[in-house]
Parts: C-alpha cells; structure tokens; sequence
C-alpha cells in the first residue's frame, strides 16, 4: 500500500481571504480524507448583540464581514423591522436594492479575481480588481465609505441619493458592464481555464440539495433557487430570474457567479429608472415588542438566515445569524476526496469561501 | 410570529426529519435560544427547488440528551457542534465531534451564551 | 495576432493605468466619512453622542466640564454628527493620518457658559 501523508490546507494560504485549516490525507496525489478545524475568526457577536441596545448592533453586524457587510447590515434591519411589524417607506426599499446590488457585483467580482489568481492567471486578476475600484467609488460616493457602509438603520435609510450622484452611477455602472463582459468572455472560452476546471470537484443535484449548500453553489448544480425570488425589498417589482447551470463543476460556479455581476449591474440601472420619490426614513415607535421574526436574504454568497427575539426592552433577548459558507463547507468534505491534490485550492475557492462570516 | 412552526420532542425528532429527507428537503439551519430553565431549539427546513421554509420547535432540560440528525443531513454537524459548545446540549453520535473546540478554545469561557454568563464590560475596554 | 492587435496598441498609447501615488493624490469625495472634530463653542454637554456612540468613544463629564473623546476607538459611522441638535460635532471627509501611540483629546465645552451669561 503506498505511504498516506498528512499535509496541512491553511491556515495561511495565498488561495484563501480569511484562516481555516483542513488537514489533508493523500496517497500518491490523490485525496483521501479530509478533517476541517475552525476557530481562527470567532469574536462572540451573537452575544455582544444582546448586551448593546438595539439600534448600536447594526455596526456591530456589519462587521462579520468585511466583503459581504453592506447586506448584513441591511438585513439586521430588515428582521428586526419584522418584530414590529412595521414598513419601511418605498423609496428606502429601492436605495436598499441598488446598495445590495452594488455590494454583489464588487463581490463577485474580487472572487473572479481569485479564480485568476489561483490559475496563476495574474493579469486577468489585476484587471478585474482594477474594474472592481470604480465600484467600490461608487459605493464611497453614495454610502460614504468603501467597506462597513452603515447606510441602513431600522426604520430606512440614512442618505439618499441625489440627481447628480444618479447621473454618475449611471455612466459608471454602463462603463463597467462594458469591461466585464469583455472579461468574461475571456474567461470563460480560454483552453487553460476550462482545463483546470471542467469536471472538477462535480456535485450532482440530489448530493448537492442533501448536502444543504445555498446560493450560486447549489445554482450551479442545477436548482432553481434563489431568496430574491420571495420578493422582499424592491425585488418583487423589478424582472428578476435566477441563474441556473447545470454541470455541478467549478466551470458552472465560475460562469454562474459571472453572469450573476452582469445581473445584478442590469438590476441596478432598471431599479434607477424605477425609483419613487418620497421620504427615506420612518421613526420605528417604542422598543421591539416580545416577538420572534426570520429574515432570509441572498448575499452574494449565498443565503443568510437572521432570526431576532424581542422582549419588550431596548435590548434583544436573541440574534442568531447563520452565514451561506457556515452551510457550504460539510459539502468541502464530500468533494475533495478523491480529487487530485493540485485541484485542492481551485475546489475551496469554489464555494466562495468567507470564513469570517462562518465565525462570527 | 413564525410561519409553519410545529412542535415535536426529543423522541419524534428523528422520525420527522427523515420524512423532510424523503421529500428531499434542504436542511437550513437549527437556532438554540435559553428560557431561563430549559433550552429552545428550532429545526428549519427549506423544500428545494423553491423558498417554502418548515420548522421544528422542542423543548429540552439543561442536562438532557439529543440525538444527533447527522446521520441523515450531514450538513447539520457544524450547527450541533456549536449548540453544544455555546449552550452545553449534549448531542448523541455526531458525525464529527470536535469536542467542544470548534469555535471555542481552550482558554475560553466555558458555555458562554447561557443567561447568567452575561460578559459585561463597556465597549472598546 | 490580429486578435491582440487592437489591445497591443490600446496599452502601448493609453499611459498608465493607475494612478502614481503618493505624487498624484485623489481628492476625496463630498460625503466620505473621514474624522470628527469637535467645535467647543457649540457644545453644551447634552450627552446625545455619548449615549448614541456604538463604541463608546465619547465621555461626558459634567462636573469638571468637559468632554473626553478616544479617536482609536472611534469606528466613523457618523451617528454623532447625526445626533448632535447644536451642530458641535463637525464630519470632515479627509481620512486620518496614522500615529504611534493612542491620542486622547479633551474639551472644555463653552456652549452652556455662553447660554448662562445670556440669562
């Protein structure tokens, strides 16, 4: 029997934006088992959200991530705006729809960014991450920075966007869709890239439903699903269908996260032209009343589950967030065995893997 | 208030799950909550392909014993690994026991969401 | 090769593609959130900011007059400057400069010595 060896994945490698450790066995190349070891990131939000008053949590959410931390922000809002229940004003949903959209698109943009990078593809990377700036100024000319917006709170918005601004977002975001898509054509009929990934790490639809992976993952292997589908902010108003492919493979995650940029730059220009006039904010009454509500909303990697309890007093009694990589990494341990030990980084980076976010 | 909850206990909990994997449900996520005296803990569920989500509630004493639903989702071994370091519910033949040690360390404080192990201290100290 | 023609001669021409930094400097845009700076003629030791604070940068103390503020823990979200009613909190939007050890800065606020000498 040849010698197995146990190699360590992480916690520092260049694949990876935040620490986890996976020990890998091998045997000649190929994987045999796979034991994953977290811990590297966990600060205890869940219960420092129960010692602050409610309105202070919502920077304190934001702060679970730093790629995804636009709408972690929003949807705090959104769950405890369910406690009451109370409505937000319209035009407060659509400002919330084009920030969450903005926030997906320079998301799914660094991870093309990585996948360059993990290909060794460097200047594919280089420019997608040059492109990806005039977003983030985008998001510092209307929220006022470029990470931790805290442009949310309960009850609406704290800014608006005003006629000018509009007028830049516009031109930027048709400059942008321009670039991408060049790019991504690119990507996605170069030989090496398809070498590299076709037929790698492949998820059938059955594995992938028990598994329990959410977002562009589970999209990937052939499930028409998606939160945005259930129509909360301004989504029901605006055309929207989901991305579907179905192969299962690292190629179908790459051109399902692709397609979903140039979605969700389309979603931005038709929700401009849509907005209503009218007031931002509405001053929530009282405290949070002793109630339970869940939230799901669809980050760019996936889905999150929020559920709050109220007890009456400015404190909440519960806040539990459960994160799209939380759900995503039991699926690393059924895909890596059995794969070649050089195909390791490419298969982690496919689930998009945020492991702040899974740590809280 | 929360839509489609329904209450089981401890002893019918892994005959319901196995009907959600029959109908080839997603599992989602389980949430653990204190009541002072006992632990609340709720199993959701999301019939795939679609955005139809299912709970399970069940009330369990401080020092009972669960069993594990690993055995059928195994997805569900992280969240039961963390209901037993935060909260101390003792989970049956998990899939993969870290034994305490997933999130926490070894310096930590022990079962810290419960009530009365309230961290206080000003922000920022 | 007459693919990558059009791309050849783009980056040959087009100068560089971004910007020399720390010689060329963007400026920063209206509504960024850079820094607070507090005004001592307008404060009158309200204690808006100080309740309102998610990282409890700001301590009021009334006997002695003043009010204390941490920059290391401010995170910059603004919410004082939002919570102020007599404008003494002042949003700038150029960003901090590092330093070497955690400053502390303290003010004397003015703005109800003012409202005394008036009755």
């Amino acid at each position: 029997m040849a010698p197995r060896t146990v190699a360590p994945f992480g916690p520092q490698h260049p694949v990876l934006p935040e620490p986890i450790q996976l020990k890998i066995t091998y045997e000649d190349e190929k994987v045999v088992n796979v034991v994953p070891a977290l811990g590297y990131g966990h600060r205890g939000i869940e219960k420092a959200c129960e010692i602050n008053e409610y309105p202070k949590n919502i920077h304190l959410c934001e702060r679970i991530c730093g790629i995804c931390s636009c709408m972690h922000g929003i949807s705090y809002c959104e769950v405890v705006e369910r406690l009451w229940p109370m409505e937000v004003p319209p035009r407060a949903k659509y400002l919330r729809t084009i920030w969450s959209e903005m926030s997906r698109t320079h998301s799914h943009l660094l991870w093309l960014g990585l996948l360059a990078d993990a290909l060794g593809f460097e200047s594919m990377f280089m420019q997608f991450w040059r492109i990806r700036e005039k977003v983030l100024d985008l998001l510092e000319m209307t929220c006022g920075s470029r990470v931790t917006q805290s442009v949310s709170v309960v009850g609406g918005v704290r800014r608006d966007i005003d006629d000018e601004q509009k007028k830049i977002c516009i031109r930027t975001l048709q400059e942008v869709r321009k670039e991408v898509e060049a790019l991504v054509n690119v990507l996605a009929t170069d030989p090496t890239v398809k070498a590299r990934t076709v037929g790698v790490g492949v998820l059938t639809k059955e594995q992938a439903i028990l598994l329990g992976n959410n977002g562009p993952h589970l999209r990937a292997s052939g499930v028409k699903e998606d939160c945005r589908m259930l129509g909360m902010q301004a989504y029901g108003e605006l055309g929207f269908e989901p991305i579907v492919e179905t192969d299962g493979d690292c190629y179908a995650r790459a051109l399902v996260r692709a397609r979903e940029a140039l979605q969700a730059i389309d979603l931005q220009l038709e929700a401009f032209s849509k907005m209503p006039e009218g007031e931002i904010f509405v001053r929530p009454k009282g405290s949070p009343p002793a109630n339970e509500a869940v939230y799901r909303c669809e980050q760019a990697r996936g889905e999150v589950f929020y559920y709050a309890k109220g007890n009456g007093t400015r404190n909440l009694e519960r806040l539990r967030v459960r994160t799209p990589t939380f759900a995503n990494i039991p699926s690393l341990l059924v895909m890596l065995p059995g794969s070649e030990l050089a195909d390791v980084p490419i298969i982690v980076l496919s689930i998009d893997p945020c492991i702040s976010c899974t740590e809280r | 208030m929360i839509e489609n909850l329904k209450e089981i206990s401890k002893d019918t909990l892994l005959q319901e799950v196995q009907k959600f994997a029959d109908a080839k449900a997603r599992f989602v996520t389980t949430v653990c909550s204190d009541l002072g005296d006992k632990l609340e803990v709720t199993y959701y569920f999301n019939y795939s392909p679609g955005v139809d989500m299912v709970a399970l509630r069940m009330f369990v004493g401080k020092d009972e014993e669960v069993p594990s639903i690993s055995g059928i989702y195994l997805t569900a071994v992280l969240s039961e690994n963390e209901m037993f370091e935060q909260y101390g519910l003792k989970v049956k033949d998990m899939a993969i026991d870290f034994g305490g040690l997933m999130l926490l360390g070894k310096d930590s404080p022990v079962k810290p969401m419960v009530k009365d192990n309230a961290a206080g201290g000003k922000g920022g100290e | 090769m007459p693919v990558m023609l059009p791309t050849v001669i783009r980056n040959l021409f087009g100068g560089p593609a971004t910007r020399m930094y720390p010689v060329q400097v963007r400026d920063p845009f209206e509504g960024a959130r850079g820094h607070i700076e507090f005004n001592d003629d307008k404060c009158i030791l309200c204690g808006n900011c100080a309740r309102r604070c998610p990282a409890a940068a700001i301590e009021i103390n009334k006997e002695k007059n003043e009010l204390v503020f941490y920059p290391a823990r401010c995170i910059i979200c603004f919410v004082c400057v939002e919570a102020c009613n007599k404008d003494a909190v002042i949003a700038s939007n150029k960003w901090r400069t590092p330093y070497y050890t955690k400053p502390v800065e303290v003010h004397v606020a003015k703005g109800k010595k003012e409202k005394a000498k008036k009755e």
